[in-house]
């Protein structure tokens, strides 16, 4: 029998979704450098860890498409490849960004101000909507940690985190026990609001039931119900009025809400016009009772991604530096709208997969130009790539800061090396800054 | 009124940033010097000339007439922040013609792009054809957009349009739109604007309105819930004192905004519902 020598790494930060649980621990093959076992992450989160085992979908050296097939290179070809592209490029495209660290972040913010180029996070396809609505009325949020000890009603409004953020209801929002909820599921008033019968709404205590893309006419007459405002209507959006007005009652006598938003309000038709409302809607509860709301951020570091672009830029995604200096309009610079337009005409992919998510029309256009795909593993995207440099884990394979959903940073563990000759994205992104630099003559 | 003249010699791949035309920029220069004038094309800064055949001459602003043919819906920004004088466009234009203008008059012989008219302080903005979305709007995160003027189209509209117009009666401010007919969310957080369509609107016209008329001449796809039918009218008054005859049927709102709250009613001493806000619906 061969013997096996295991480290366990404790406290380790789960690097998937925006619940960016804090509390696994992997167990590491000493000799092989592969993880063997995973405890306390959920099923997807779990997956990721075994996914940087070595396989065939791993990237071990740079590659370069010639005459149609990837064939491996060296560093410093394939750098050079792809900062030529960058540097010809009139209109570059940086984007992704969402699924790395924060110091990796920094760097695409200053590739892209070198490059006049444009600069964009998934945020874009995701939860931009209430990126525009917080810019319109402000946001009542507050931390995780506020929600699990004192929230007395919970909503789930066009989320699943069943699905989506399975420890999310475990750590923070619906089973676990709080200061103030020392009952724990007991304690709390659980209510979803989607059209679909979710596995959330099936645990849940009122399930409402909204009809497809008609959420914002039920915020707002719950919003003029709340005002005491007598409605003409006697449904709305498949909701009855008195179940409306029931709603309202529980809303106020509640202790403190929350309401837990995802892409059901920020991606159906309305857009950041639903968070918008549902922000006001918040807000005005606050007369009554103590009221917050928080977005259900989906990748693990998108919610990073927005930090980083901010303060750097002043804008959290979407922006344009082709004229020298930031600016910013979804619509105009967002990356789905370009690509569709076909307005850029090269593009570099960091820790994304477009080609999977985006809008047929925009991924051809992506492939029409030079592509450069950072990656640890093979992607649609980075299969179609003229160049792939092959990045490490952030999160397994280097350490790094990583902004949970509520925006609290926390730092990401190393658990084991990065095989081949991957680096880290942040490296990698210093690497192409200097030979950017190199051939524009800086 | 002199004229300048500019042809687009070859439609533009990337989008070309010209917020230099405008009258207030051509105004006491040689169309050589004209020619010079530096614009953005991507990241690269390119000549005005190396894009238009230019032609004419000016010397006083508001005696300016620049007219603009070709095919311009890669061509953003025209007329941006123009103070004066006279644009007219023959052709499809892109996003953000005449965005903050503050008098003048831009014409469109074609559809606008996104964002015509943006945030527009006075001046006349007319479309002949359609327009994109956030027509008049509010840039993001600013909570006063269109201020004054007038802008017209003649067909459709799109979403969002005129979202945080801010008119106000004391400042003489009215700002106003006309348009063929109109998308989704017309008039959001609207504070005083005039809006007449010409025909039909889409679903949530109005939301959030504080104060203002939207006067919709076509049908609605629907009303938000949010909205109290007061009665049939004959006639209305617009904010800017201008009368409106024919049959409508009035609607008070936006009845869901908490800000509507700051009345006390006098004879009750109970914080009043009404609302400031009026939607016009033909009978
Ligand atoms: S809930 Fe999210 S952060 Fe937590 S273990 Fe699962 S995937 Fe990882």
């Amino acid at each position: 029998m061969v013997e096996r020598k295991i480290k366990t790494v404790y406290d380790v930060v789960c690097p998937f979704c925006g619940t960016l649980c804090d509390d696994l621990e992997v167990d590491i093959d000493i000799k092989e450098d592969s993880v063997i076992e995973v405890r306390n992450g959920c099923q997807i989160g779990t997956k990721k860890f075994f996914s940087s085992n070595p396989s065939g979908h791993r990237y071990l050296k740079p590659r370069i498409k010639a005459n149609g097939e990837h064939k491996e290179v060296s560093w410093d070809e394939a750098l050079d490849a792809a900062a030529d592209i960058l540097v010809k490029a009139k209109r570059p495209l940086l984007y992704g960004f969402s699924s790395t660290e924060c110091e990796a972040q920094s760097k695409g913010v200053e590739l892209a101000e070198i490059l006049g180029a444009i600069l964009d996070n998934t945020a874009s396809v995701c939860h931009g909507p209430s990126l525009l609505a917080i810019q319109d009325v402000g946001a009542p949020l507050s931390t995780l940690g506020e929600y699990k000890n004192r929230a007395d009603l919970v909503i789930f409004w066009g989320s699943n985190p069943v699905h989506a953020h399975p420890r999310h209801l475990g750590r923070y929002s619906e089973f676990v026990r709080g200061y103030f909820r020392k009952d724990g599921r007991n304690d709390r008033f659980i209510i979803v609001v989607d059209p679909r019968n979710t596995h959330t709404a099936q645990i849940a205590d009122l399930y409402i039931q909204v009809k497809p893309n008609e959420d914002y006419e039920l915020i707002n007459a719950i919003r003029a119900t709340l005002r005491g405002v007598e409605l003409d209507a006697k449904e709305v959006s498949g909701v009855s009025i008195e179940k409306i007005r029931e709603l309202v009652e529980m809303l106020k006598l509640c202790n403190f809400g929350v309401i837990f938003f995802g892409m059901g309000l920020t991606q159906t038709l309305a857009h950041h016009r639903n968070i918008d409302a549902a922000i006001c809607l918040t807000r005005e509860l606050n007369d009554h009772t103590k009221f917050l709301l928080e977005p259900m951020r989906g990748h693990y570091n998108v919610t990073g991604a927005n930090q980083v672009f901010t303060w750097n830029t002043g804008y959290a995604y979407s922006i344009d530096f082709s004229r020298g200096y930031p600016r910013y309009n979804p619509g105009e610079f967002s990356s789905v709208d370009l690509l569709i337009k076909d307005e850029v005409d090269s593009s570099l992919i960091v820790a994304s997969d477009p080609a999977s998510n985006f809008p047929a029309a925009a991924v051809k256009n992506l492939f029409k130009h030079p592509l450069i795909s950072i990656e640890p593993h093979e992607t649609p995207t980075s299969a179609f790539a003229d160049v792939v440099l092959p990045a490490a884990f952030a999160g397994i394979e280097c350490e790094g800061t990583a902004y949970r959903m509520d925006k609290v940073p926390l730092r990401l563990r190393k658990v084991k090396e990065a095989p081949g000759e991957c680096l880290s994205d942040k490296d990698i992104l210093e690497k192409l800054i200097e030979k950017v630099k190199e051939k524009l003559g800086e | 009124m002199v004229e300048i003249k500019l042809k687009l010699k070859k439609k533009p791949e990337l989008p070309l940033e010209a917020d230099i035309i405008t009258p207030d920029n051509f105004v006491g220069k040689s169309v050589a010097d004209i020619k010079k004038l530096e614009l953005y094309y991507g990241k690269e800064v390119v000549k005005l000339g190396d894009f238009f055949d230019i032609s004419g001459k000016s010397t006083d602003i508001n005696d300016t007439k620049i007219i603009i043919d070709g095919d311009l819906s890669n061509v953003k920004r025209i007329g941006e922040n123009m103070s004066g004088g006279e644009i007219t466009i023959n052709g499809n234009v892109g996003m953000h013609v005449g965005s903050q203008m503050k008098g003048g008059k831009v014409t469109v012989n074609g559809n606008a792009d996104d964002w015509a008219g943006a945030m527009l302080q006075g001046g006349e903005l007319e479309i002949n054809g359609d327009a994109g979305h956030y027509v008049g709007a509010a840039y993001r995160g600013f909570w006063q957009g269109m201020k004054n003027g007038t802008i017209k189209v003649k067909g459709k509209v799109g979403n969002e349009t005129l979202a945080w117009v801010n008119g106000s009666k004391p400042g003489k401010r009215f700002p106003k739109l006309i348009c063929g007919s109109a998308g989704a969310f017309l008039g959001i957080h609207s504070h005083g604007g005039i809006i007449i369509v010409e025909g039909d609107c889409d679903r949530c016209a109005g939301a959030d309105q504080i104060r203002g008329a939207i006067v919709v001449k076509g049908k609605v796809t629907k009303i938000l819930p949010s909205y109290k039918k007061i009665g049939e009218v004959g006639e209305i008054e617009l904010p800017n004192g201008e009368k409106l005859t024919g049959k409508f049927i009035e609607y008070s709102g936006d009845h869901s905004v908490d800000k509507n709250h700051s009345k006390i009613d006098k004879k009750t001493g109970e914080i009043s519902k009404s609302s400031n806000g009026r939607l016009y619906i033909a009978a």
